[in-house]
């Protein structure tokens, strides 16, 4: 039963003999006008389950929402059917539990004489099973070609009583009845049931073969008017009914059946457990939203995985790819150099010994038809004319793939010898740090910055030169241990040498001589002489260093007694002027003669 | 950038080093900060003597107020002294045995020796000489706050005891238990 159906509660603690008892009040018109088939008589449970599921048009087809109002859950929102002609609504499971056993009749007077000790979810369905005093049974008032349970009566499997199809405990015994798929029939026999009432509105023809288990006074004679039949009276015999009664006023109060999709959950997780199995529930609900999701994500993890396959397979092939783009590039340069005849001279200076000598693989057709060669090339034939034509095209195609391979780095197995592949290294670095130097290869034209990394700053600190170079490597990378190794010859291969400089902190840099300590102490100490205190930032604007740098550098200073630090006011004594700030200082103590008082 | 000296309300002379602000500074440097602390002492120590002080706090240097401002701060740097800078001052102090903790056990305070016990002993005996209580029995109280004005005025009983057993090793002074407390009787000595 829907809990917004309730109009008022009352609650009588109980005297003496007479048990505690809860008397729930509904909206009168409900009853009155023939709408009662919406009430499944059935639960007491403050989480009773919704009447009004979502249910399907019969003319239209159109499926209507559940969490419309009483009145407009009657008819169809798009065709205006009454839904009164349709026969199977769709249920969720637990209303089906719900109404299995007591199929709707009309205005009501209930008495539930409830065992107080079942726990909330057992008792709806404890509670139903009593609860069917005067209802059209489904076997009789119903014509519906779904029905499917057909025996008039269970014999009970212990004391064999014949109980009412709709039983599913004994009467005698309790002892549960064997109901054959009940939870599969629930909501066919339910919708049998459900039209029956709707349309006779009359008192049920046959009384069902066992008797109402009414233990109370069953009034079915009140007349529909009659506001006694509009509530629902649950006595309880052994206690409870004070933690009943809480959780009633608390449902009532936070109107949860307001936000229908969690009243709905709720009701589905409180239901018992004996209908989760219902095929239906994939259709609607919050069982149907999760499969959807479930649905779904098991798509996408399907596209994924075919997506990450064809990633696979370009994998596989990229090995062979390059190979055939340096074999293509291979036979170009070849057909090149047999038609241009002194341009195998200008091969790069870091390529001396490789295989592939890719001397003149430029991606562009201009660099390639201007590129400066050591000895000019005489007369170009006609041939290479058309020739180099077509083979631009194929480099710069290939180029545009990212497959050229004119500036291909020094790599390992280029070079047998490991000193002569460091040595080789140390050279390419110090390409990198100074720019190309002339008579080696000539142009830097693959460079999109002709000039290395330390043309412009004196000092560069070793992790950044380590990213520019395997940068500008492309491939082949070279480890850190191994950079390591080069760094010791750079001082050979560059001018002015380029040398390997670590601060106390760790920091490691590569200086020019301009930046050794002794250069940098001597500048810092004139600045500051000339200039008075400086900060570390004017130092390191003054330098042209990073802001870490100078800091390190001047800490090396410092610890040589060159200068001294003014921290500033930490706080209190005005607006210090440092700011928190570390202001250099020459050192003023150093010589200094007391001249205070004695 | 001229360093100058400068003379305080209290008339004390300040060094040319106190209007420097590195002079604030604990200096990372060793050698450095040795220099510092050095012409910090003997800054503490000169003007203690200018002022009579004994005692110097750690929140002398986190407060404002008290006796020690004129050195401790220099507004017109807007400079202070660090409390932590003073504690590693104290250390050294207590170092060089011109200072100890006082009270003993925590290094929150110290009572400046700007005369060494030895020192203070002399200025004691002359003091007795000179005011004539030689062979009479002194309370500690009638030599801390004499009715006219002492060099010994002021000094802590704890100096004061220090000195007055350097005098009793050399015979000078005999301490005497009195119904209050202890009293001394000072003699010519050899």
């Amino acid at each position: 039963m829907d809990l917004s159906y309730i109009n008022r509660t009352e609650y009588y603690a109980g005297l003496f003999k007479s048990s505690a008892k809860v008397t729930i009040y509904l909206y009168a018109g409900t009853g009155a006008n023939g709408t009662a088939s919406n009430f499944p008589s059935s639960s007491t449970n403050q989480d009773t389950e919704n009447v009004f599921e979502s249910w399907e048009c019969e003319v239209c087809g159109n499926r209507n929402p559940p969490g419309l109002s009483p009145t407009a859950a009657k008819i169809c929102a798009l065709c205006g059917v009454p839904r009164s002609s349709v026969p199977i609504p769709i249920k969720t499971p637990a209303a089906a539990a719900a109404s299995t056993s007591s199929p709707p009749n009309q205005g009501y007077h209930l008495s539930l004489s409830l065992p107080a000790s079942v726990l909330p979810s057992a008792l709806s369905s404890s509670a139903s099973l009593s609860a069917h005093p005067n209802v059209p049974q489904p076997s009789n008032t119903s014509g519906s070609a779904v029905q499917t349970r057909t025996p008039s009566s269970i014999a009970c499997p212990a004391c064999t009583f014949l109980n009412h199809p709709s039983m599913r405990l004994c009467e005698m015994c309790s002892t549960p009845l064997p109901r054959l798929a009940s939870s599969q029939t629930q909501p066919q026999s339910e919708g049998a049931a459900t039209p029956g009432p709707t349309r006779t509105k009359s008192a049920p023809s046959s009384r069902p073969a066992s008797p109402d288990l009414g233990d109370d006074n069953d009034d079915d004679g009140g007349g529909e008017g009659d506001p006694s039949r509009n509530m629902i009276k649950l006595s309880f015999r052994k206690g409870g009914d004070k933690a009943f009664y809480a959780v009633l006023k608390r449902s009532l109060m936070g109107k949860a059946w307001e936000g229908k999709a969690i009243g709905k959950g709720r009701s589905n997780i409180s239901s018992t457990s004996n209908v989760t199995s219902d095929p239906n529930t994939g259709r609607s609900g919050i069982h149907g939203i999760m499969r959807t999701v479930e649905t779904s994500a098991q798509n996408t993890a399907t596209d994924m995985s075919d997506a990450l396959k064809d990633l696979e397979a370009l994998m596989v092939k990229a090995k062979d790819m390059v190979r055939l783009a340096a074999e293509l590039n291979e036979r170009l340069t070849a057909s090149s150099t047999t038609t241009t005849t002194n341009m195998t001279t200008s091969t790069l200076s870091i390529t001396s010994t490789q295989s592939l000598t890719p001397s003149l693989l430029s991606p562009s057709p201009a660099s390639t038809s201007s590129s400066p060669s050591p000895t000019p090339s005489p007369t170009p034939t006609l041939i290479p004319s058309t020739e180099p034509e077509e083979a631009t095209f194929i480099r710069s195609s290939l180029s545009q793939l990212g497959l050229q391979m004119s500036n291909a780095p020094v790599t390992l197995d280029m070079i047998r010898d490991e000193r002569k592949w460091i040595d080789e290294l140390a050279r390419e670095l110090a390409g990198v740090l100074q720019g190309r130097r002339n008579g080696e290869g000539g142009e830097s034209r693959n460079r999109a910055t002709g000039t290395g990394m330390m043309k412009e700053r004196g000092i560069v600190a070793l992790d950044e030169i380590w990213g520019g170079w395997n940068r500008a490597r492309g491939i082949a990378l070279i480890p850190p241990s191994t950079f390591l190794l080069v760094l010791p010859h750079l001082p050979n291969h560059t001018t002015p040498p380029i040398r390997l400089r670590t601060f106390p902190s760790g920091l490691s840099v590569l200086h020019t001589p301009a930046y050794t300590h002794a250069s940098f102490a001597s500048r810092l100490a004139s600045l500051l002489a000339l200039m008075g205190p400086r900060t570390t930032m004017d130092v390191a604007g003054e330098e042209r260093l990073t802001v870490g740098l100078a800091r390190e550098m001047i800490g090396a200073v410092e610890a040589d007694g060159e200068v001294c630090r003014d921290e500033g006011d930490a706080g209190g004594g005005g607006n210090g002027v440092g700011g928190g700030e570390v202001r250099w200082w020459v050192n003023v103590f150093r010589g200094y003669v007391w001249d205070g008082q004695e | 950038m001229a360093l100058s000296t400068h003379t305080t309300a209290s008339g004390f002379l300040l060094p040319s080093i106190h209007s420097a602000p590195p002079f604030f500074t604990q200096q990372p440097n060793a050698s450095t900060q040795s220099i510092v602390g050095e012409q910090w002492i003997r800054l503490i120590l000169a003007y203690a003597r200018h002022r009579n002080l004994f005692t110097l706090r750690i929140e002398d240097a986190e407060t404002t107020g008290g006796d020690w401002d004129e050195i401790l701060r220099n507004e017109r740097i807007h400079r202070r002294l660090l409390p932590s800078h003073l504690s590693f001052l104290f250390s050294e102090m207590v170092s060089k045995n011109i200072a100890v903790y006082e009270p003993p056990k925590q290094t929150r305070s110290v009572l400046l020796y700007w005369r060494l016990p030895e020192e203070w002993a002399e200025v004691l005996h002359g003091w007795a000489i000179s005011t004539a209580q030689l062979n009479t029995i002194l309370t500690f109280y009638e030599i801390t706050d004499p009715p006219i004005e002492s060099p010994l005025t002021g000094i802590p009983v704890t100096i004061l005891r220090r000195a007055i057993t350097v005098l009793n090793k050399t015979g000078r002074a005999q301490i005497i238990g009195v119904a209050d407390g202890e009293g001394v009787r000072f003699f010519a000595g050899t």
